[in-house]
């Protein structure tokens, strides 16, 4: 409460916005940051200018502490993540906090700790239940995420309103064209708006853990799964097969640009944001980017939808957060509970969501849609809510196991044999398992 | 009396013998024994799992691994040729200007300033087949009708990496070499242009034996410095898809940082010690040879 009192205005929005009742008494605040004078809290965060007005908030930490923060690292996610490792393996952890990723954390078991044992249930409780618990490994709480992904359909409204697309779409598939509620639908709707190369059904991560991700989603959606509950690969099954002939069909059907095989993100938002592609299936980060006349072709003509449902009846839902965690060396937990608190807490969220980032606190959550409707900004209000509901409803993050980089690794170039039409996807499945195997095999989770 | 004799130069040569030792021969022995190892950077302790020939078995088993250290041949023979032609054309055209010549030699190198990381940034967005600069012109001056998937199919996207390799690379023979028609005496050009040789007979049995000597000791520098390439390709096509365009490096670099498996990277990096040794002696050699023949000549 005095932390709230004393913190910098929220703008005329969020007043205006409070005056209708939207935004309630601040019961999500965390408690007082504490007291820690003339401590130096060490800290390895994520880098990158999409980070910056997040760690603006650090010297106001600093103030309301009188400790200070060391940056003692700040690089991308993947190069960090080696550095992450190269510390454990030099067992040099002489750190306290940093940064870290539901679909990293597995791997990080021996230096972060337990935040169960250290964060207040006051504060557990104000985040978003789901996403919390998609940071629990073996009953231990790796991370506070600060903000969360999960992948919706964004589309051209353009497409889906026109008469004649319309009239063709009815007479060939027997449905009304509307934003895919289903996997079928997803490949129809590809097929159909794909004119290349001046338009693209779709574009997809055609490699790495993005290729790998998008498949265990597909594969959970056609009712498989990636792991049994001994370890053992289990996605080579006849799931895992329409899972990948979904991939393979599009690419065979050159709905999708040949060039996808080899895009990650950037390449796929980019590509939507160029106007060629009809529909795209991607992360909350981009829906600012794409509705922003600066950097897109499509601004204002752009929709967003719910994830797809396979035949499971489970919506594609892969989802990870970013968040803060405390290392099991350090040497002044408190400062270090209080720290990364601050940097998930209300605030923070409310910081990140007003750049279209997905916040992890409930009560964030609610605030920014009242935010955005108050200032009449639809497409801002229809993000929100589209995305609120699949994370609280669809979303589940990877297999908890430190090798989910590494069977990625093993397994992209499979899928993408399968996708090219080298192989077919049950050899591809096979061959990939077969080098899962060994690799949980090593590790010691699997006994044979 | 002999052992004192030996004594001072040992004792003065120590400090260097230490800090190699610290720094090159340690972690030499460090990697080499890691290598028979689970090790994994994940689990330190993994460090002290012997696992005997486990990794370098495998590693001969796997038909991926020798495409990518076939690949890694070919690209390298392939890169360093045509790097040390075109950079020999360059340096002999720069060598025949006489004005602007400092200018010309600051713009060739701008290549070389460029990060590998920024080049694959460069060449990905180029090549890119949807929004790529190179397909939209192909496409507007109606040269193709449908984009051309560069870093899809196997030749075009080992193409385009070598290209991008080329393009960055170039500038560094041009500038040893343009380094060494500098240094190159006036006289026997001229004597043999009075004697009625052509330009192509003055190049052949004047210029280039003088200039071997520099060509030799450029490809040994760039066959070891060519590793610097990992970058760019991680960055333009990180080995895929489906392995077409796998380079040794990109596949060492995946196992040992992202998989964190250490101890099968080392293997990979011991096997494929052999290729730089190979290059190695062999440029050394040519260089040797280049240079009593110069000797010789003299």
């Amino acid at each position: 409460m005095r932390r709230f009192a004393t913190k910098q205005g929220l703008g005329a929005a969020t007043l205006i916005a409070a005056l209708l009742g939207a935004v309630s008494a601040p019961a999500a605040r965390a408690e007082d940051p504490g007291k820690f004078p003339g401590y130096t809290l060490k800290v390895k965060l994520i880098g990158g200018n999409q980070y910056d007005p997040l760690y603006k908030r650090i010297p106001e930490w600093e103030k309301a502490t009188g400790a200070k923060v060391e940056i003692l690292s700040s690089k991308n996610g993947f190069d960090l993540d080696k550095e992450l490792k190269a510390d454990l393996a030099a067992g040099n952890v002489r750190w306290c906090a940093g940064w870290d990723h539901t679909s990293f954390m597995a791997q990080y078991g021996d230096l972060y700790t337990n935040l169960f044992d250290l964060v207040p249930k006051a504060t557990q409780d104000t985040f978003i239940q789901r996403t919390l618990q998609s940071a629990v490994i073996d009953g231990k709480l790796m991370l506070l995420p600060w903000h969360t992904d999960v992948s919706d359909m964004y589309f051209q409204k353009s497409l889906y309103a026109d008469a004649s697309n319309q009239a063709r779409y009815k007479a060939k598939y027997g449905k009304d064209l509307a934003p895919p509620d289903t996997i079928d639908d997803f490949r129809n709707q590809v097929e159909f708006f794909a004119h290349p190369p001046t338009m693209y059904g779709t574009v997809f991560a055609g490699k790495e853990e993005g290729l790998n991700g998008r498949f265990y989603e597909m594969l959970l959606s056609y009712g498989g799964t990636y792991l049994g509950k001994d370890y053992r690969p289990m996605f080579n099954s006849e799931a895992g097969v329409k899972a990948l002939e979904f991939f393979r069909d599009i690419y065979a059907a050159k709905a999708v640009p040949a060039g996808t095989i080899n895009y990650l993100w950037d390449d796929i938002g980019q590509s939507f944001a160029s106007g060629s592609v009809a529909l795209d299936f991607d992360w909350p980060g981009w829906a600012a980017y794409f509705n922003d006349p600066k950097n897109s072709k499509i601004a204002g003509n752009v929709g967003v939808a719910r994830a797809p449902a396979g035949p499971s009846g489970k919506r594609l839902g892969w989802s990870g957060s970013h968040g803060f965690s405390i290392t099991k060396a350090c040497d002044n937990k408190p400062a270090a509970v209080s720290f990364i608190t601050w940097m998930t807490d209300y605030d923070t969220n409310m910081l990140e969501a007003r750049r279209g980032l997905m916040p992890a606190n409930a009560k964030a959550f609610d605030d920014i849609i009242a935010e955005v409707k108050a200032k009449h900004d639809d497409y801002m209000t229809n993000v929100f809510e589209v995305w609120q509901k699949s994370l609280a409803e669809d979303a589940y993050p990877v297999p908890h196991i430190a090798q989910w980089i590494e069977i990625s690794n093993a397994s992209y170039p499979e899928f993408q044999a399968a996708i090219l039409g080298q192989k077919t996807p049950k050899e591809a499945l096979d061959t990939a398992a077969k080098k899962a195997t060994q690799i949980l095999e090593d590790a010691g989770l699997l006994k044979d | 009396m002999r052992r004192a004799r030996w004594a001072v130069p040992l004792l003065l040569v120590l400090p260097a013998i230490v800090v190699i030792a610290a720094v090159v021969l340690l972690p030499l022995v460090v990697s080499l024994y890691s290598s028979f190892t689970a090790y994994t950077m994940i689990h330190p302790a993994s460090l002290y799992r012997w696992v005997g020939w486990r990794n370098y078995r495998r590693l001969i088993e796997d038909s991926g691994f020798w495409w990518a250290f076939g690949r890694t041949v070919v690209f390298l023979t392939v890169a360093l040729n045509l790097e040390l032609l075109l950079g020999l054309g360059l340096a002999l055209l720069i060598a025949q200007v006489t004005r602007g010549q400092r200018l010309l030699r600051t713009v060739l190198m701008f290549p070389m300033m460029f990060s590998p990381v920024l080049v694959g940034f460069q060449f990905n967005f180029l090549l890119n087949d949807n929004v790529g600069l190179l397909d939209n012109a192909l496409l507007q001056i109606g040269a193709i009708r449908q984009p051309i998937p560069w870093l899809v199919n196997g030749a075009t996207a080992n193409l385009s990496i070598l290209v991008a390799e080329i393009w960055m690379s170039t500038s560094v023979f041009a500038i040893l070499l343009l380094a060494g028609l500098l240094a190159m005496p006036h006289e026997p050009v001229e004597a043999a242009r009075v004697d009625g040789c052509s330009a192509w007979q003055s190049f052949r049995y004047i210029t280039l034996p003088f200039l071997m000597p520099f060509v030799y000791i450029a490809m040994t520098i760039r066959s070891l410095d060519v590793g610097r390439a990992f970058d760019m390709v991680r960055i333009m096509t990180n080995g895929g898809p489906a392995g077409r365009t796998e380079l040794v490096w990109t596949l060492m670099a995946t196992v040992g940082f992202q998989d964190g498996q250490m101890g099968r990277a080392n293997a990979m990096a011991y096997l494929s010690i052999i290729l730089s040794i190979v290059f190695t002696f062999y440029f050394a050699r040519k260089l040797a040879s280049a240079r009593a023949a110069l000797g010789d000549t003299a």
